[in-house]
């Protein structure tokens, strides 16, 4: 597995004095005074920071921090829900998703999302994949069938299901039904994967294989992981933020997040003293 | 050790009270199958399919019956299943935070409880006193307002029982919404919703008094939907009160096959939410 740094850091402080890692990649996702609401109340409170493209940034934080909240924002998946409501700017590619005109359904088929517990859809393990893929594309029978091999083979289950790709994805186990959904995200082709503590519901096993899948996936795709398991985000990650409250209390190289926090908040999370 | 033995008694007391009731319950419901197999298994050959209804003291058979029933059990979930799937849809998917939801639901819970023969009233002076004459159609649309709640309300619940989850991961991927209602939600509660309308067949193909002032009876052989037509129902209901023997036999024979028929589809419906479930 991949511990290695993004970049040597440089500067730990941004302009406004909040934190801020160096990063060498070229930046994917930018937040700029980023706020969330439920109803009346703020669960997200002007987060700035910087996700560099085909890295790993991991999110730790207690239960009810918004850590879940501030992903769900990436892909706007909160906007199928009423009264909910997002501010600020981030920004895809230099270009804000937050605003109005953004096609929402373009957007998700760009930023892919894998969620806590497995959701296959109620179809066969063929259809979970080519589901999204038809979304987009007009396939002939052997090409779909080629991209329903290749996103199975990426998500290291084509050897556990080829012969009974028919049969309902309903049927595989947690773990295969996990991964399935992780195929059903990469077959679409996305450029950002989120990950919402994707292991949380799975087996060691399961979640080590997970884990193997992320360290793979990033040669390609931005990855942004929420995870209550910190050693998870130690081995997965190569940038890590602590949230609390809403808040970004430190964001860094996860080398540096966990051994040397600058913030003693996330020291006292890290070593478990509360959370 | 004396609480425990109390414990014990008193659930003792209370399962044989549980069990009495149950079985004094269930007892009705096998005697009137019972009695209707005895009285009814006699009148059934195969003239009962095959003649029509015989005049007073000849004999004869239900075809006419059978066959309107089942033209307007036909057009009644015809009409009322894609009006009462999209009303559904709309108050678990489109509307499920609108005030106008709840006005729905509270409308639509009393229809489903509103007297049939309300409907056929309603019917009856919609219908059959503009068109001057009593038909199938009427009698068609008399089942169709009765079928109509039945699945608005079970589209609904079904609908509320697929979890949210399930529709974020169809958004995730990047489809529109009808899309994740029509190929994801769907599929989810694709058994309860096809229970609904099994259930909503039974339901309608016992009514009688919607079918009284709109459909009528015809004791003749009829298709067409513009003049009356036989039922099963309304026929028994005729046939039961007659003085004639041959008419109460085959009111006798008639109750069972709309028993045995309603029976099929109960089961039919179990064994499609099981196999949905198994998988």
């Amino acid at each position: 597995m991949n511990f290695q740094s993004v970049s040597e850091p440089v500067a730990r402080q941004d302009a406004t004095g909040r934190p801020a890692p160096r990063i060498s990649g070229q930046p994917k996702i930018e937040l700029k005074d980023v706020s969330f609401f439920y109803g009346k109340s703020q669960a997200i409170k002007d987060i700035r920071m910087t996700l560099p493209e085909r890295a790993v940034t991991a999110f730790i934080g207690p239960s009810g921090c918004g850590k879940s909240t501030l992903l769900r924002m990436f892909n706007r998946i909160y906007e199928i829900y009423p009264n909910q409501r997002a501010e600020g700017e981030i920004l895809l590619d230099g270009e804000n998703i937050l605003q109005k005109s953004q096609d929402l359904n373009l957007l998700r088929a760009r930023v892919g999302m894998v969620f806590q517990k497995p959701t296959p859809f109620p179809m066969s393990i063929y259809e979970n994949i080519a589901f999204g893929i038809r979304l987009y594309e007009k396939l002939g029978r052997t090409e779909m069938d080629e991209r329903v091999e290749k996103a199975l083979r990426r998500a290291a289950l084509w050897e556990e299901v080829k012969d009974k790709l028919s049969t309902s994805g309903l049927g595989l186990s947690g773990g295969q039904q996990q991964r399935l959904c992780i195929a059903r995200t990469v077959a679409v082709r996305p450029e950002v994967i989120l990950l919402d503590e994707p292991c949380s519901a799975l087996d060691p096993i399961s979640t080590a294989k997970i884990e193997e899948l992320i360290d793979e996936l990033k040669e390609e795709y931005t990855i942004a992981i929420v995870t209550h398991n910190m050693q998870q985000a130690a081995r997965v990650s190569d940038l890590t933020a602590f949230m609390y409250l809403g808040e970004l209390i430190e964001f860094d190289e996860t080398n540096k997040i966990f051994t040397s926090p600058n913030n003693p908040k996330t020291e006292e999370y890290i070593t478990g003293r509360f959370g | 050790m004396a609480t425990y033995s109390g414990r014990k008694t008193k659930n003792t007391v209370m399962m044989t009270l549980c069990a009495v009731a149950a079985a004094f319950g269930l007892m009705w419901l096998a005697l009137i199958l019972f009695d209707l197999i005895y009285e009814g298994i006699s009148g059934v050959n195969w003239a009962v399919f095959s003649e029509m209804t015989p005049p007073p003291g000849d004999e004869g058979g239900l075809l006419n019956p059978i066959v309107g029933s089942l033209i307007m059990t036909a057009i009644a979930v015809a009409v009322g299943t894609p009006i009462g799937i999209l009303a559904g849809t709309y108050m678990a998917e489109y509307g499920r935070h609108d005030k106008m939801t709840n006005v729905i639901r509270f409308i639509n819970d009393i229809l489903l409880s509103a007297p049939s023969i309300i409907v056929g009233l309603f019917i009856y002076e919609l219908m059959v006193r503009t068109m001057g004459h009593f038909s199938a159609i009427a009698g068609a649309m008399a089942l169709a307002i009765i079928v109509l709640p039945v699945i608005v309300r079970t589209t609904e619940d079904m609908l509320l029982l697929v979890p949210d989850a399930l529709r974020e991961a169809g958004t995730a991927v990047g489809a529109p919404r009808w899309i994740v209602i029509r190929s994801v939600a769907y599929k989810a509660a694709s058994a309860g919703m096809i229970t609904g309308v099994l259930l909503a067949i039974a339901r309608i193909s016992g009514e009688t008094a919607p079918l009284l002032f709109t459909a009528l009876n015809n004791q003749f052989w009829s298709t067409d939907l513009n003049a009356p037509m036989a039922s099963l129902p309304v026929t028994i209901f005729q046939f039961a009160l007659s003085p004639y023997d041959s008419w109460q036999s085959l009111a006798w024979a008639g109750a069972l096959i709309i028993t045995v028929a309603v029976l099929t589809l109960s089961i039919v419906a179990r064994v499609v939410t099981a196999q949905k479930e198994d998988r």
